[in-house]
């Protein structure tokens, strides 16, 4: 009944599934049917890392997939990670109005979502790099530098020390976790 | 265990999302049974985000929906992962939780939504693999939603309802059958929903998604930001008259409309599936 090779199973060292287990209707499997177990050319590891970066970048469509519904569904990704960091950054979105979604879609082409907490930190910074941050965003940005420690590269973390941060003109303190703004 | 699954909720009739841009409207209503949190957003220690406790406290069911294991990625669903959406059900008493036949990362990457498998044997391999592997850890049974998608692969070896069929017998999974995907799908490839409808194990669903969505650029996107469009009202009543859901539940993710026209959304589900209304 079993015969088959259970692939997924192989390539992740999970104990393979037994024949109590599997399903009555499995005779129409193709005999024979191996895969390629672990992330060999044409396996389901590689297929699907092609599919992510391809997704995420702006490198070409995966051979076999419908070009126009695949640039379809990275739009929609893009303006679906935009929709989430405005809710997490909404003075950033605001800041940049009827700009936002397209300057989001820009910056996040190429970068891959870290999470929108991230993603708008990064863009943030980007654009206070640039002189393109806008009055609104620099105070929101301020508080977020003021209250939590963040290096760019892992999840930011709650300061525990006070913090005094300059953004673009914003002046913001935080003493035991409550943010004051000096100036906005 | 299949059997425990569809009957998690029976009964319940229509329930909606909770989110918290609509707490207060989730909380008012009157003849809430059900609801569902997006699981990651439950954690084992520290408090339940705010207003859901009160609706645990008055009865209602919260079932914990996973939107980031990655069950069907080809990697080994992570541990802490399961962990986290174990405790998420004991926390909030849950009957059921359910995930999604999708992966969201692959080689380290997020791809930060739902992406659809390919539907070949070795997905299948990976899904059951996953699958088991969270039931192995998990103190109630998991339902499986397959998603909506505006891409398929190519080179499928299965057709859609013997891809999901296949990952409920071997894993005894639930059906959490998302009825606006399936509308969403059949749109996209210019098939028949019905068709789906008629291949699906229904007897297996635990309970049904439904969902607004928006057309762009000539494809249906289920943005779950727009009203339920009536085609997806019909396939409602379509689905129960073919088999009766357990329950259903509401699905609004942004763009959040005026109380009334969330009331008026819910009736119209109610409506649809000849359930009772919950909003009065």
């Amino acid at each position: 009944m079993n015969a088959r090779p259970t692939v997924g199973a192989a390539a992740t060292g999970m104990p393979s599934a037994t024949a109590a287990e599997a399903s009555p209707n499995t005779a129409a499997r193709p005999p024979g049917h191996a895969g390629q177990p672990g992330g060999g050319p044409g396996s389901l590891a590689t297929r699907q890392a092609g599919l992510v970066e391809a997704l995420t970048s702006r490198n070409p469509v995966p051979d076999g997939f419908d070009a126009f519904r695949f640039e379809a569904a990275r739009v929609a990704l893009l303006r679906k990670r935009a929709g989430e960091v405005s809710r997490q950054w909404p003075m950033l979105a605001a800041g940049l109005g009827d700009g936002w979604h397209t300057m989001f879609a820009e910056w996040a082409a190429t970068r891959p979502t870290q999470g929108s907490l991230r993603d708008g930190w990064d863009l943030a910074r980007d654009l206070l790099a640039r002189d393109a941050l806008p009055r609104l965003a620099a105070l929101e940005l301020a508080e977020r530098e003021a209250a939590m420690r963040y290096d760019g590269a892992s999840s930011p973390k709650p300061r525990r020390t006070p913090a005094l941060r300059f953004v673009a003109g914003a002046v913001v303190l935080q003493v035991a976790g409550r943010v004051r703004h000096l100036r906005s | 265990m299949a059997e425990a699954v569809a009957n998690a909720v029976s009964g319940y009739g229509v329930g909606i999302g909770w989110r918290p841009e609509i707490a207060g409207f989730v909380a008012g209503l009157p003849g809430l049974r059900f609801t569902e949190v997006v699981a990651e957003s439950v954690h084992a220690d520290g408090d339940l985000p705010a207003g859901l406790a009160a609706l645990l406290d008055r009865g209602v069911t919260v079932v914990p929906h996973g939107v980031r294991l990655s069950l069907g990625g080809a990697d080994p669903v992570e541990p802490a992962r399961v962990r986290q959406l174990a405790a998420a059900a004991e926390r909030l008493h849950a009957p059921l939780v359910s995930e999604h036949i999708a992966f969201v990362r692959a080689a380290g990457i997020e791809a930060g939504h739902l992406l659809p498998l390919p539907r070949s044997w070795e997905a299948v391999d990976a899904m059951v693999a996953n699958v088991k592997r969270v039931q192995a850890e998990l103190p109630v049974p998991i339902a499986l939603e397959p998603i909506a998608a505006l891409f398929d692969w190519p080179d499928d070896e299965l057709d859609e309802a013997r891809f999901i069929t296949e990952i409920l017998d071997r894993t005894g999974a639930g059906l959490l059958l998302d009825i606006a995907n399936v509308y969403a799908n059949a749109r996209n490839r210019g098939t028949d929903p019905l068709t789906l409808l008629d291949s699906l194990p229904l007897d297996r669903v635990a309970y049904v998604h439904v969902a607004g969505g928006a057309e762009h650029g000539g494809l249906y996107h289920d943005t779950h930001t727009s009203p339920v469009p009536q085609p997806v009202l019909d396939l409602v009543t379509e689905l129960c008259a073919r088999h009766r859901p357990p329950a259903l539940l509401l699905e609004r993710d942004g763009d959040y409309p005026p109380a009334r026209a969330l009331t008026a959304e819910l009736d119209a589900i109610a409506a649809a599936a000849g359930s009772p209304r919950v909003t009065a």
